[in-house]
Formats: C-alpha cells, sequence, structure tokens
C-alpha cells in the first residue's frame, strides 16, 4: 500500500517537472512587435536602417529563444520578458529620433533648396549676360536648355517635398540640380572673365 | 518495531527518489535536442545577407531564404505544440539548413552583382560623358530640333543623379537612372548623327563643285569663294590657293540646302556674285549679291512642289547675299551669309561681278569631320 503510495508521489513530481508551467509573456512580446511596426511606420526603416534591422534582428532572436525554452521540459521565459521589454524600450527610442531625424533633413532640404533657387537665379542672370563669340549663341542656348531642365527638377523635388513621404531622395535630386548648376555657373563665369564682361 | 518501520520507510524512499531520478534521466533522454544552433546558424546567414543588401542586389534569393527560414519557425512551433515526447524537429532543422544556404547564396551574390553593378555603373557613366562631350562638341551649333537638345540637357542631369548615387554605393538606383539618362544621351546622338549623315548624302556633289570651282581659279588665275556650312567658314581662293578664310553666319535652319522663300535654310550650289552694294544701298556694311534662284535651284523648286514636298502656294527664295554685320556668334540670317564687317572690306575688295561663289556642306567627309571635332 505505501509502495504504491510513494510511486504515485513520485509520478505527479515527474509529471510536474516535465510540466513546468511558465508561460511566453505574450503581453511583453506584443508590446515589443507593436513598437517596432510603429518605428516602422514613421519610417524608422528610412532613416536608421542600420538600427532598425538590428532591433528587427533581436526581435527574432526572441522569438527563437522562445520556441527554445518551448522545447524544454524546464522552462524560463523571465530572460525573453527582459528582451521584449529592452527591444519595446528601443524602439519607442528609435521612432522618437526618427522624428528628430526627419526634422534635420526636412530642414536641410529646405535649405538646399532654397540655396538651389539661388543658384537658378544666379545662372539665370548670368546667361543673360554671356558672351557671344563663335558658337557662343550655341551654347547660350543649350546652357538655357539645362537650366530649363534643372528648374523642372527642382519644381519636383518641391511636390516630393510637400509629399513628406521621403526627405533623403529631395535631398540627392537637389543635390544633383546644385552640381550642376554650380557647374554651369563656373563655365559663364570664366567665359565672362575671358572675354573681359564684368560680373 | 519503530526501529523496523522506519527502516521501511527510508527503504521506500530510497527506492522512490531512484526511481524517480532514473525517470527524469530516461525523461530526459527521450526529449528530442531542441534545433536551437540550426534556426540561428540560418538566421545570422540572413543577417549578414541583409547587411549586404541582398533584399535589393538578389531579392529572389533572399526571399527564399526568409521564406525557409519562417517555414523552420513555424514548424518549430508546431511541433512545440506537441507532447513533449512525440516531437520530431527533423523538418524544423531542413528549413534551417535550406534558409542558411540560400542566404549564404544571396550574400555571395550580391557581393558579385553589386561588384559588377558599380563596375557597369562606372564604365557607363564614362561612355555617356564622352558621348555627351562628344554631342556638344559635334552638335551644338547645329539648327536640331529644341525638343532633342532639350533631351539631352535631361540626359546630362540624370547622368549628375545616377554620378551622387554612384558615389553613395547605391548601384541600383544609379543603374535605373543611368538607364535613363542613357535613352536621352545616346538618343539624342543618334538622332543628330542620323540628321547628319543623312545631310552628308550631298558629299559627293560638295565635292565636285569645290573641286571645280577651284581648279577654275587655278586655271583662270582668278578669284573664287568657297563656303562651308558645317565648319562655319568662308575661303577667298586665288589661282586655286586658297588666300583667305573668314567665319561665316547662316540662315539659322542652314543645315540643308534651300527650298523654299522663308525657310531660313542658306542655298547649296555653284552661283556668281551679280551685284557689288555697299554704302547706302545695303542695311549690312556691305553686301554681294549672288545669282540665287539659278535653273538648278528653280528646277528643283518646281520639282517639289510637283512631288508634294512643298505646298502649292510655295515661292522660291531670292535676294541671296554675302554680306557685313556678322560676328554675332549665330546663325541669325534668313538665309544670307554673313561676316564681320572687318573681313567683308577684304573679301569685297577682291571680288567682282561674275567671281564664283559655291556654297556646300563641307569639304571633309563625315568621317574627317566627327574626328575633327572629338579630338
Amino acid at each position: 500500500m505505501k509502495n504504491r503510495f510513494f510511486l504515485v508521489i513520485a509520478t505527479v513530481a515527474v509529471v510536474a517537472l516535465i510540466s513546468s508551467c511558465a508561460k511566453v509573456p505574450q503581453a511583453a512580446l506584443d508590446a515589443a512587435t507593436a513598437a517596432l511596426d510603429s518605428a516602422k511606420t514613421v519610417q524608422a526603416d528610412v532613416y536608421f536602417p542600420a538600427e532598425f534591422a538590428a532591433l528587427n534582428d533581436s526581435l527574432t532572436v526572441m522569438l527563437q529563444n522562445i520556441e527554445t525554452q518551448k522545447s524544454k521540459s524546464a522552462k524560463d521565459f523571465k530572460v525573453i520578458k527582459d528582451n521584449a521589454d529592452a527591444i519595446a524600450v528601443k524602439a519607442a527610442e528609435l521612432s522618437g529620433n526618427v522624428e528628430v531625424k526627419k526634422a534635420e533633413v526636412k530642414a536641410e532640404a529646405e535649405t538646399m533648396m532654397a540655396d538651389a533657387k539661388t543658384l537658378l537665379d544666379e545662372a539665370k542672370a548670368l546667361v543673360l549676360k554671356a558672351p557671344k563669340g563663335k558658337e557662343g549663341k550655341a551654347v547660350v542656348e543649350e546652357i538655357k536648355n539645362e537650366i530649363t531642365v534643372i528648374e523642372t527638377s527642382l519644381t519636383d523635388a518641391q511636390t516630393l517635398f510637400d509629399g513628406g513621404t521621403n526627405y533623403m531622395e529631395v535631398v540627392d535630386k537637389v543635390k544633383a540640380s546644385s552640381e550642376s548648376l554650380n557647374g554651369i555657373i563656373a563655365e559663364l563665369k570664366e567665359a565672362m572673365a575671358k572675354a573681359g564682361i564684368k560680373i | 518495531m519503530k526501529r523496523g518501520s522506519f527502516l521501511g520507510i527510508s527503504l521506500y524512499l530510497i527506492a522512490a527518489s531512484i526511481i524517480i531520478f532514473l525517470s527524469v534521466l530516461l525523461f530526459k533522454a527521450l526529449i528530442p535536442e531542441p534545433p536551437q544552433v540550426e534556426v540561428e546558424r540560418a538566421r545570422a546567414a540572413i543577417a549578414r545577407a541583409r547587411d549586404h543588401h541582398s533584399e535589393v542586389y538578389s531579392p529572389v534569393l533572399f526571399r527564399e531564404a526568409q521564406n525557409s527560414y519562417d517555414s523552420a519557425m513555424a514548424t518549430w512551433r508546431s511541433e512545440n505544440d506537441r507532447f513533449i515526447l512525440l516531437r520530431n524537429y527533423e523538418q524544423v532543422i531542413s528549413f534551417a539548413a535550406l534558409a542558411e544556404k540560400k542566404a549564404n547564396e544571396a550574400t555571395s551574390n550580391t557581393i558579385s552583382r553589386s561588384n559588377s553593378l558599380r563596375s557597369s555603373l562606372s564604365s557607363e557613366l564614362s561612355r555617356l560623358q564622352q558621348e555627351m562631350t562628344s554631342f556638344e562638341k559635334i552638335f551644338l551649333a547645329m539648327p536640331l530640333p529644341q525638343d532633342l537638345k532639350k533631351k539631352h540637357a535631361r540626359g546630362k542631369l540624370l547622368l549628375r543623379e545616377a554620378e551622387i548615387d554612384l558615389r553613395k554605393e547605391n548601384y541600383v538606383n544609379g543603374s535605373v537612372k543611368i538607364t535613363e539618362a542613357s535613352e536621352y544621351i545616346s538618343g539624342s546622338y543618334n538622332l543628330a548623327r542620323k540628321t547628319l549623315e543623312e545631310y552628308f548624302k550631298n558629299y559627293p556633289d560638295w565635292q565636285e563643285w569645290a573641286t571645280a570651282t577651284i581648279n577654275e581659279s587655278r586655271r583662270a588665275g582668278s578669284y573664287a569663294i568657297l563656303i562651308e556650312k558645317i565648319p562655319a567658314l568662308c575661303h577667298l581662293y586665288q589661282g586655286g590657293k586658297k588666300k583667305y578664310t573668314f567665319e561665316a553666319e547662316f540662315g539659322s535652319n542652314w543645315l540643308g540646302d534651300k527650298k523654299s522663300r522663308g525657310d531660313m535654310a542658306t542655298p547649296e550650289g555653284r552661283y556668281t556674285i551679280t551685284k557689288k552694294l555697299s554704302g547706302s544701298s545695303t542695311r549690312y556694311h556691305k553686301a554681294l549679291m549672288i545669282n540665287y534662284p539659278n535653273k538648278t535651284d528653280i528646277q528643283e523648286f518646281n520639282e517639289r512642289i510637283r512631288n508634294g514636298q512643298l505646298p502649292a502656294d510655295a515661292r522660291i527664295g531670292d535676294m541671296i547675299e554675302i554680306h557685313g554685320d556678322g560676328g554675332k556668334g549665330a546663325n541669325w540670317t534668313q538665309g544670307c551669309i554673313a561676316l564681320r564687317n572687318a573681313d567683308m572690306d577684304i573679301l569685297y575688295r577682291y571680288v567682282a561681278r561674275g567671281t564664283p561663289v559655291t556654297i556646300i556642306g563641307s569639304t571633309l567627309t563625315l568621317e574627317e569631320f566627327f574626328a575633327s571635332r572629338v579630338h
């Protein structure tokens, strides 16, 4: 009788051991996932691609660790919960940083567009004074064509800027226009200096 | 009795402990090993592929790797829902191995593709820059359609955008821009070249007229004027030898023969000076009127009316002169040939009524002309 009693106790102990009732920290996991989703919504993947990828990777590792724990007889999700909490905090921080970075890039784009417009006006003014030597008018016509194209490109950049989807793209587009305008201005100034025309 | 009972309980406890210990050992031995290492290797390989931007350069392989990894995780989750002793992780391991393999392939493919894109982007950039420079050297001064020149300018800006992408190692975007730039730059270059090739079909006539004009000047020891539209030059020959060369300007639509009044083209053919004008008899400093239209011009004009190339009410042009007021740096006349006043003074001094005036496209062949412009 006593023998049977101990066997029952032993079995219950083993079953209790193998079905250790630690639970997946679902709330923390959901919070981490939601924080990462929010970061993506505010374009963390665009403005901080490396940081965003690293956080995503941490989430992947955490999901792996959950399955690893679930595969074990004795589960422990404490570290995982801590990790999930840390990811949620970092993702929220990243979202905040995106807003700051976005504002910086937006300001940079705005400044660059204003500078490009100044360059455009300068190029337009210089082209009127450009010398007309042999083939001079043809060169001036070519420069006028380039200025028209650049003006269109700057208008496109303004539309992109107003859309507010990706200020980095605006910066790149305006950079190309500004480089072209600087080239045109340098070319015109050199030609005018050679022809003895005062700027 | 008490001692015996205590001994009995102790024995039971020892036996129970041994049973529990062995059960635990047996249980542990029967639990399948989780595929932690394999899945982690797959994840690390995918992360490496992502760091190399495989999503952009090897999207298919990367997606396959990602899908296999997701399958590994889904299978792992589903196995973990089963009773612990009945779990089987073989399929998880197999998916993870496939994910790792695909991710490694994506990484190596990405490295080679981005290297090849970078190299093709830089060589295409330098090819298009050369083509752009050639276009500007050869065609800039030609009366080509404005739309064609605007296309060239658009290509030039796109080329600069592609250059920025190359600097930022954004090869995919750069390749897209370079393809578009190529359509504009090569497209406008090829169209302009085709226009010029068409024009140069008249080269045999030009060569014949120029040779005849120079030979006549040599035979008679007299003066002759040879005008070349492409290099925009007016030569004065004496006794078959070139005595002077002046820069010349033409009608704004000078590429091609004059076909009708008001087409802004400068005629091509063999003419003679019919009148010398100076003082108040000309608006352009000094002028040499030529016998345009001659018989051939009239025949060609009538032929164009007959075959519908010109409208029935078209009129033939006239009053073509070599005159002064040139040096504007543009082709601005309505079909005349304009020289600087100082050059006009010289020319005017040497020539007389009857002096031959031959107007051609070029004495150089198309290839010679290209070579002269590019080098």
